[in-house]
């Protein structure tokens, strides 16, 4: 126990308490039952179902917000504390009619159920009574029935104050309250994000998924012209509750026979939510977060939480596909893979290893891009292997390896939720990263946590913000520099933190001359006392967290920008603590463990480099094979060495690379050139179209494996469905291929790639399946003994010398195109769908939602060029050309235009536009740095976003949930009056009779 | 030089060959079934003669209507009362303590051979001879048991009319 705990005395016994709990939460730590449907550990107190009433010391109170205090006395069983109990239940009842056998919330985890059954309740003691309100069921993915609704204000409080979307409230003025959405719209045309936290936390069937609506009970399909009267003679015949919930309880039971819980971990961007996916054969009932989720808890984004179900599209890869011709024709595999041999072989024989090239998938598991680099390595013998995160985090990875020492965010997500300032810079994280950004959203709304966003755009966080900052686009080195540089000029500098722990002080402050506030200034637009202010808020702060992402990553200076910010956070001494440290927001849900996994030309796992002899030599003895000395080619170098010929056969998976990729014309024509191409994926896809065989691939629904989120957090997914028709999981196919070109790999689960792993790299050493399962998870480094570092940095860098390294680094012009492209073309994501759309696009409900992309234009340029929603025109760059419809908006200014990449359509698809200009030293396309010109094509046209989209949503801010306007209200007694206490209910024992 | 094809020529199952397999596996199954077969068509006849099946397909065509009104007839006074009177029945043998009961039906048992074999036998006693016998432990027994019984009975229908009042 620590110093400050003590314990408190319940019923006569002693239970061990920690300041600040609540008496309810030492119960509940405790194993003791206290009545609480309000209250969820996610969210904390609400105080609207006053079901948890308690006596202490001699006062009927709320246990949910009572705060334990060393010697108190509570008890829970006398007269008055029961018939305080018994009174709140009955008030819910009177809002819930209990018709559970029927019902699809009836799965043993209903909190309404549980709780009356646990109460023992034989009787409602007020009739039920409807609400005069239809159900809505406006919205694609869920529906609010306000008859089964009990105004616990879950919902309200998921939305306020843990998503921090700000869309439900319940409106306690009326007659009958229930709850609203914006300002009493339907749902669907709310500015609902769809997260789904609402319908998580629902103790009832109120919100409910509607893919479970009439699917998961044996008697919930029941039409209601049938099922109305069941309910009313089950109600009439009832001898009491304890009846009908043992038949409740069996058709429950009987349930999980037929309902299939499998936990999982998202693949829609680097967060790592994980959470139960419940089917019934292959049908996707729901998403269930739970609150053990290390990263998550109960939240989800809207395609976490609903967008699935395209594993079963019609359009799935089956079977392996072979070019004849024209066409390509279905094959077997072992026609696939024979054929496969002999080319990859025969290139191999001809023109030797090199030209040969593999691109991995940061879609993909650890466990099949460690097998992906070692049958490049090991079987073909050539280090031409890499993955996307050369599209987007290579920079900041190169950047913390070169400060810090390791390539992963300084610590995790409860850090960023604990730190007093959050810098963040080029990152949308309320659409790319939404869960991520709750918790920023969470700490700033409640715990005044301050934040400051640079961006091009007014993004989400940035209407939120403390600080609003707008550099002229590719200056932030600049700025970044000039802060440091005003923060050691104000002697603000961490003196200890930099005498103990950091090298190369000297050095560095003198290359920082020249960022002056009035260069800065000059160069970037942004104005000296925004950066006065930036520099004052973190020499204020105890602890800052700075988070990037491509708006940092994908120019010319991205690696030197990136270094930029780790030295910043080093002068001020804000690495190794609680709420410090560097975050690159990773892109996708494996771009950490891809890299981390070897998809590298240069590394091994583990960040271990090929041209060590040591290194080498352990991956040599243990897979029985020569690897060569040389770092190989990157992306960007392979599709050059496509251009001269140099590589001729490819093996790509998972990977849109066709549309991902920087000057997609100039990457389509290098996959012309290729003799011989390998496409595995899981639908057609561009890339696939101009391969020779496409290998049909399963999604992580489909296989077990481990993905490593943004947070260096490994964790374990499970297979929920058998591989559609004849797909397979990719480390399968990699192993097949392996074997036809002479590995004698027999790998029979992922769980021993992934010892093989951990017995070779350092950093994996005590990574296993058994400390892996279920919700548990490792962030690495993990030590043999399998001890993780959530948190980087405490006691020393990764450096031989334990200390961290200053990186001088100056700014890198960005791509200068001619006067003629006069707008500057942004670009990235949209919260509704993931990448270019291959899975999300497949989902009725997020295409509803979002149908297509759009080109966002501000209202400045909207005025000058005669521009309105649905305009359609035509971007030309030196490289491209689209055409896309128009949404004006002042979430761009000037003359910045955005265009996110969401989009299958070759005629709308940015990467058409951007060149294969790079940083110059991890070669990341420069995205950021293009411009273009516009041309009208049809002046008038209908808006690409539809009107039920969440952005033209009225979001109604407010704390909670207002109970206290539930108080007022005239029919509200307090069960505290209703009911008192005569004083002598200690001593009472728990009799039955 | 490989361009871009979007054209998949797909081996579109052969329907006719999908049928004969079909019909192929459907023999199987009859004639490796053949005696159970044959009475299942006899059974199925003498229904459809009948006009069971008319009437079946007639309740699945229009099963939500004919729910509909089943549910409205069963929904009545009468079913509610013989399923109160299901479920009391049953909470009222767990009420009964087994070991209790088996005393009760041992005293039964023995009670229904002593009467069967008076029966048989037709014996008649004197008054006076049946007095005497009223003061047999045996007799005094049972007849404590039956006003304790009536005692208990008494108490539950003044209960139940107070808590009426």
């Amino acid at each position: 126990m620590k110093e400050s705990n003590f314990s408190i005395e319940i019923n006569g016994k002693e239970y061990a308490a920690e300041p600040g709990q609540s008496i309810l939460e030492v119960a509940k730590a405790g194993d003791l039952f206290i009545p609480a449907i309000c209250y969820h550990p996610n969210l904390g107190t609400i105080q609207t179902c006053d079901t948890c009433y308690v006596n202490a010391g001699g006062e009927l109170v709320r246990s949910c917000v009572t705060k334990a205090q060393p010697g108190m006395k509570v008890e829970t069983l006398s007269q008055p504390v029961q018939e305080a109990q018994y009174e709140g239940i009955s008030r819910i009842l009177k809002n819930h009619e209990l018709y559970c056998t029927v019902c699809d919330n009836n799965n043993g985890n209903c909190t309404i159920h549980n709780t009356v059954e646990h109460m023992g309740l034989a009787h409602q003691k007020y009739p039920f009574e409807a609400k005069p309100y239809p159900p809505d069921n406006s919205h694609p993915f869920y529906r609010y029935e306000p008859d089964q609704c009990i105004l616990c204000g879950r919902c309200v409080e998921a939305c306020q104050d843990l998503q921090v979307n700000e869309t439900l409230t319940i409106d306690w003025s009326r007659k009958v309250p229930r709850v609203i959405w914006d300002n009493d719209v339907p749902i669907d045309e709310s500015s609902c994000v769809s997260c789904g936290h609402c319908v998580n936390v629902c103790p009832c069937n109120a919100l409910m998924e509607k893919s479970m609506l009439g699917e998961a009970g044996y008697l919930t399909g029941i039409p209601p012209k049938i099922l109305a009267p069941m309910i009313d003679m089950t109600k009439e015949v009832e001898p009491g509750y304890r009846e009908i919930f043992a038949i409740s309880e069996v058709e429950a039971a009987m349930r999980k026979s037929r309902i299939k819980r499998t936990k999982t971990v998202c693949t829609y961007c680097g967060v790592g939510c994980s959470f139960e996916v419940w089917t019934k054969d292959r049908d996707i009932l729901r998403i269930q977060p739970l609150e053990e989720a290390p990263v998550n808890g109960i939240s989800t984004c809207v395609k976490g939480k609903w967008g699935w179900d395209f594993v079963n599209s019609e359009e799935r890869l089956t079977k392996p596909l072979i070019r004849k011709g024209d066409e390509f024709v279905e094959a077997t595999w072992d026609e696939a893979l024979d054929l496969i041999a002999e080319k990859l072989g025969g290139i191999k024989e001809k023109y030797g290893p090199d030209a040969l090239g593999f691109i991995a998938s940061s879609k993909c598991s650890n466990e099949e891009n460690y097998v992906f680099q070692k049958l490049a390595r090991g079987i073909v013998g050539t280090n031409n292997v890499d993955n996307c995160s050369r599209y987007c985090q290579s920079p900041a990875t190169a950047a913390l390896l070169r400060t810090v020492g390791h390539g992963g965010d300084a610590g995790t997500i409860h850090d960023i939720q604990a730190a007093e300032l959050i810098i963040v810079i080029g990152a949308n994280a309320a659409e790319s990263h939404p869960v991520l950004a709750t918790r920023i959203k969470r700490a700033h709304k409640l715990h005044g946590q301050k934040l400051i966003v640079v961006d091009l755009r007014e993004n989400e966080l940035a209407q939120r913000a403390d600080l609003i900052v707008h550099p002229k686009p590719s200056t932030d080195l600049i700025w970044i520099n000039a802060v440091t540089k005003y923060i050691l000029d104000m002697g603000w500098e961490d003196k200890d933190f930099l005498d103990e722990r950091v090298n190369n002080y000297e050095e560095f402050v003198k290359s920082l001359e020249k960022f002056t506030l009035e260069y800065a200034e000059e160069k970037t637009g942004v104005t000296k006392e925004q950066m006065i202010t930036v520099a004052t808020s973190i020499h204020e702060a105890k602890s800052t967290c700075i988070l990037w992402a491509m708006g940092i990553t994908q120019h010319s200076g991205a690696t030197d920008a990136s270094t930029a910010i780790s030295n910043l956070l080093l002068i001020t001494g804000n690495y190794g603590r609680t709420g410090t440290g560097a975050y690159p927001l990773r892109g996708h849900n494996n771009v950490q463990g891809a890299c981390d996994f070897g998809t590298m030309p240069a590394w091994f796992p583990g960040y271990e480099p090929i041209q060590s002899p040591k290194v080498r030599e352990r991956y040599e003895k243990a897979w029985g094979t020569a690897i060569p000395s040389e770092p190989g080619y990157d992306n960007h170098q392979m599709v050059e060495g496509m251009h001269k010929g140099e590589i001729k056969a490819m093996y790509l998976f998972g990977e849109e690379m066709a549309l991902v990729d920087a000057n997609s014309n100039y990457v389509q024509a290098a996959f012309e050139k290729l003799e011989f191409y390998v496409v595995q994926d899981i639908f057609f896809s561009k890339t696939a179209q101009f391969a020779d065989v496409v290998l049909p691939a399963a999604p992580s629904l489909e296989k077990d494996g481990t993905f490593t989120n943004t947070e260096r957090r490994i964790q374990r997914f499970y297979k929920v469905l058998e591989p559609l028709g004849d797909s397979k999981p990719d480390w399968e196919i990699i192993q097949e291929v392996a074997n036809r070109l002479g590995a004698n790999w027999n790998y029979k689960h992922p769980s021993e790639i992934m010892d093989e792993a951990a017995s070779l790299a350092p950093i994996f050493a005590g990574v296993s399946y058994d400390r892996l399962e279920g919700f548990q998870s490792l962030v690495w480094p993990v030590a043999a003994d399998g001890k993780d570092t959530p948190l980087l940095y405490t006691d020393k860098f990764a450096f031989p010398d334990g200390k961290a390294r200053l990186v001088a680094v100056d700014w890198t012009p960005p791509v200068e195109v001619d006067a003629e492209y006069d707008l500057h073309l942004n670009n990235g994501r949209i919260l509704e769908h993931f990448h270019e759309g291959n899975m999300t696009y497949r989902n009725e409900g997020l295409t509803h939602k979002v149908p297509d992309t759009w080109l966002e234009v501000s209202l400045e340029l909207a005025k000058e060029r005669n521009l309105q929603d649905g305009t359609l025109v035509g971007l030309t760059s030196p490289y491209g050309h689209v055409e896309v419809r128009v949404i004006v908006t002042d979430r761009v200014k000037g003359n910045e235009v955005y265009l996110p990449m969401n989009t299958r359509d070759d005629s709308k698809a940015v990467n058409y536009l951007t060149s294969s200009y790079h940083d110059y030293i991890t070669h990341t396309p420069a995205y950021k740095e293009m411009g273009v010109k516009m041309e009208v094509i049809e002046a008038e046209g209908e808006s690409p976003l539809p009107d039920h989209n969440h952005r033209f949503g009225n979001r109604v801010p407010q704390i909670s949930v207002k109970v206290e306007e539930k108080w007022n209200r005239a029919d509200f007694t307090p069960i505290d009056e209703l009911i008192q206490l005569r004083g002598d209910e200690y001593g009472q024992s728990n009799q039955a009779n | 030089m490989a361009r871009a094809i979007r054209q998949i020529s797909k081996q579109t199952p052969n329907v006719e060959e999908e049928q004969a397999q079909a019909a192929a596996d459907l023999m199987r199954q009859l004639t490796e079934n053949k005696d159970a077969v044959i009475a299942g068509i006899q059974v199925m006849k003498g229904l459809n003669d009948m006009g069971i099946f008319d009437a079946l397909r007639g309740m699945l065509d229009n099963r939500t209507e004919v729910g509909a009104i089943a549910m409205q007839q069963l929904n009545q006074p009468a079913t509610h009362n013989v399923i109160k009177a299901g479920m009391f029945g049953i909470q009222f043998l767990s009420t009964l303590q087994l070991g209790q009961l088996e005393t009760v039906m041992n005293g039964v048992g023995l009670g229904m051979k002593r009467l069967s074999k008076t029966g048989q036998d037709g014996e008649k006693q004197s008054i006076w001879k049946m007095r005497r016998r009223l003061r047999s432990p045996e007799i005094r027994a049972a007849m404590t048991a039956m006003v304790d019984f009536m005692e208990g009975m008494g108490e539950a229908f003044l209960h139940n009319k107070k808590h009426d009042e």
